[in-house]
């Protein structure tokens, strides 16, 4: 994993969203030297930038609100983050982690640790990213776990069917009317609310 | 601007080579290359009129005593420019010493990349400048059964992981990875030896520095391998080893580097005819000590440019400097502050005398954060297919 994520680098596009300075030159001049495509901006943004891997933020103290707003913008598509700080303080590190950064490179800027903390950034955000998808992907089973179960308990109480013979019944339905197992089970489900339902006073 | 600068007196440089210890066969020849480089520059007067005084300390191998005593030369001595170091290890022990105190290292030995300072230049050849030109002679002329053996330090591993991926560009194996402490003892190189016989590679490739080469190469002999079918080829193994293993452990084996002490250029001879009419007509004459050679001139040239030594003025100076080098016309490249080398591969005789088998005539630009290079990314026409 490590050496793939090495020999994606060039070509690799990195955002600097840094004050224009000597240090921010430096910066982006290895990160050039490192093979990587790199783009500065400033001030900070309203929102993540289309087309950026990475995003180095200089966590500065006096365009606080401009970073959160910046945080606030997209949950679901951010970059992978690496924070830049001078300072270790609690409010500093609190937003370092608000910022969900998963790196830290330290003021004043060297060249040596650059390159493997984009690594490791990079590595962690991937890994973060398959975990996701595989809790989504294992949510949505366990949703259809429990639906499908759901409705075979309805015909087992309403038809006086063993759990086998339920599970057969809404499996030749789906079949036969050619929908998935849980879109069957939805089906059956919706119809016994439908079916249950009273109205009310009289 | 310095506040008080003493203008009549000498230029003092700092030097730091080993004179005992592991290492010091080989950085020997780099300080003996740069006291040259220095005596040459005095003959002919100087740097602006003041002579150049090296500064120098012994520290044996050890990466602690390269540090403490950089700490001296930038601290007590108050030099500003220095020339030194082999292992990786004490480059690193070096360098902070040398950002710390805005100073600049010169660094005239191969090594494995992924390394910038603004306060180094790095004369020795870079991955991109030896290791794919090995590869691919290897690859062509023997076979890609490879076995890998190396010293226990940073560098071997870097080595390998390169070699290891040109070996399976090659749709070839690495057969064994083994990795001898920098200190050896007899029975590791046993260990070694009963794995070359077990796996039988095309190829061994070498990562093995200081006084175990000799030790490899002669383990090897004694063991009876036939150099022609299954070569020793490193990136390291230059004539100080050479002369400390004998002729008959080092012939038929194979060395990439951008110097040979037998290179015909007529700024090759040079070099090494002053250098032997030094120190002796035995005295190996490397590659290390071909980049100390030059480095110290071209830096001197640069402080005669711009009337200073000062570190930031001689490192504006240094970009695209470019000087004839015995190896041949080298650039400083100011991206990365690497050289423009010139990459060869030669074959040891029964003299012990290397003898080139690949020297196309072209200059390589330094590639320090090449991870991963292709095999076909070499321009160059085929090679001469070898026949033993």
């Amino acid at each position: 994993m490590a050496i793939q994520i090495l020999r994606d680098l060039r070509g690799l596009r990195v955002h600097v969203v840094h004050p224009p300075d000597a240090e921010r030159t430096k910066l982006v001049e290895h990160l050039r030297r490192i093979g990587c495509m790199v783009e500065t901006q400033w001030p900070v943004p309203d929102c993540w930038a289309d087309g950026a891997d990475i995003v180095l933020l200089a966590i500065e103290h006096d365009v606080r609100q401009e970073i959160q707003r910046l945080l606030k913008s997209d949950d679901r598509h951010r970059p992978t983050l690496i924070a830049v700080v001078s300072y270790e303080d609690p409010s500093t590190l609190q937003l370092v982690l608000e910022a969900g950064a998963v790196a830290v490179i330290e003021r004043p800027i060297r060249p040596f640790g650059v390159l493997t903390n984009i690594t490791i950034a990079r590595s962690l955000w991937l890994e973060r990213r398959d975990a996701e998808k595989r809790v989504r992907k294992l949510e949505r089973k366990l949703a259809g776990i429990q639906r499908i179960q759901k409705a075979k308990v309805i015909l087992m109480d309403g038809q006086g069917l063993n759990e086998a013979e339920a599970y057969e019944s809404i499996r030749r339905q789906a079949m036969s009317k050619r929908l998935s197992m849980d879109d069957m089970a939805a089906a059956i489900i919706h119809a016994n609310e439908l079916l249950q339902y009273r109205v009310k006073g009289d | 601007m310095a506040l008080v600068e003493d203008n009549s007196g000498p230029w003092r440089v700092g030097v730091l080579f080993s004179q005992t210890g592991v290492t010091s066969a080989i950085e020997r020849t780099q300080l003996n290359a740069t006291l040259l480089a220095i005596e040459e520059i005095n003959a002919s007067g100087g740097v602006l009129g003041r002579s150049v005084e090296p500064v120098m300390y012994d520290p044996a191998s050890d990466p602690k005593k390269f540090r403490s005593f950089a700490e001296r030369l930038f601290q007590v001595d108050k030099i500003k420019l220095l020339f030194a170091c082999y292992m990786s290890s004490t480059r690193k022990a070096v360098l902070p010493v040398a950002e710390a105190h805005r100073g600049l290292l010169f660094y005239p030995t191969l090594y494995e990349g992924f390394e910038y300072s603004r306060h180094c230049i790095y004369t020795g050849a870079a991955p991109n400048q030896n290791s794919l030109q090995l590869a691919r002679f290897l690859l062509s002329a023997y076979g890609n059964r490879f076995l890998f053996v190396g010293s226990n330090y940073i560098y071997p591993y870097e080595s390998n992981r390169v070699m290891g991926d040109f070996v399976s560009q090659g749709k070839g194996k690495v057969l064994d990875e083994i990795y001898v402490p920098l200190y050896p003892e007899p029975q590791d190189f046993e260990r070694v030896i009963s794995r070359i016989k077990k796996t039988s590679p095309d190829v061994i490739f070498s990562t093995v520095v200081g006084s175990g080469t000799a030790e490899l190469y002669g383990a090897y002999r004694a063991a009876g391998f036939d150099p022609t079918r299954m070569p020793i080829a490193s990136l390291t193994t230059s004539e100080a080893e050479v002369a400390e293993m004998g002729n008959e452990a080092a012939e038929g084996h194979i060395t990439a580097a951008p110097f040979f002490e037998t290179l015909s250029s007529p700024a090759a001879r040079r070099f090494v005819s002053s250098f032997k009419e030094k120190y002796g007509a035995n005295a190996p004459v490397t590659a290390g000590a071909e980049a100390s050679y030059f480095q110290l001139h071209l830096a001197m040239r640069a402080v005669a440019k711009c009337g200073t030594d000062d570190p930031e003025q001689v490192l504006a100076n240094l970009r695209d400097a470019e000087f004839d080098a015995p190896q041949g016309r080298v650039r400083i490249d100011p991206e990365n502050n690497h050289t423009y080398l010139w990459p060869r591969i030669a074959r040891l005789d029964r003299n012990g005398r290397f003898q080139a088998v690949w020297n196309p005539g072209v200059r390589v630009k330094p590639d320090p954060y090449c991870v991963v290079q292709s095999l076909d990314d070499w321009s160059v026409d085929e090679l001469p297919l070898l026949h033993s």
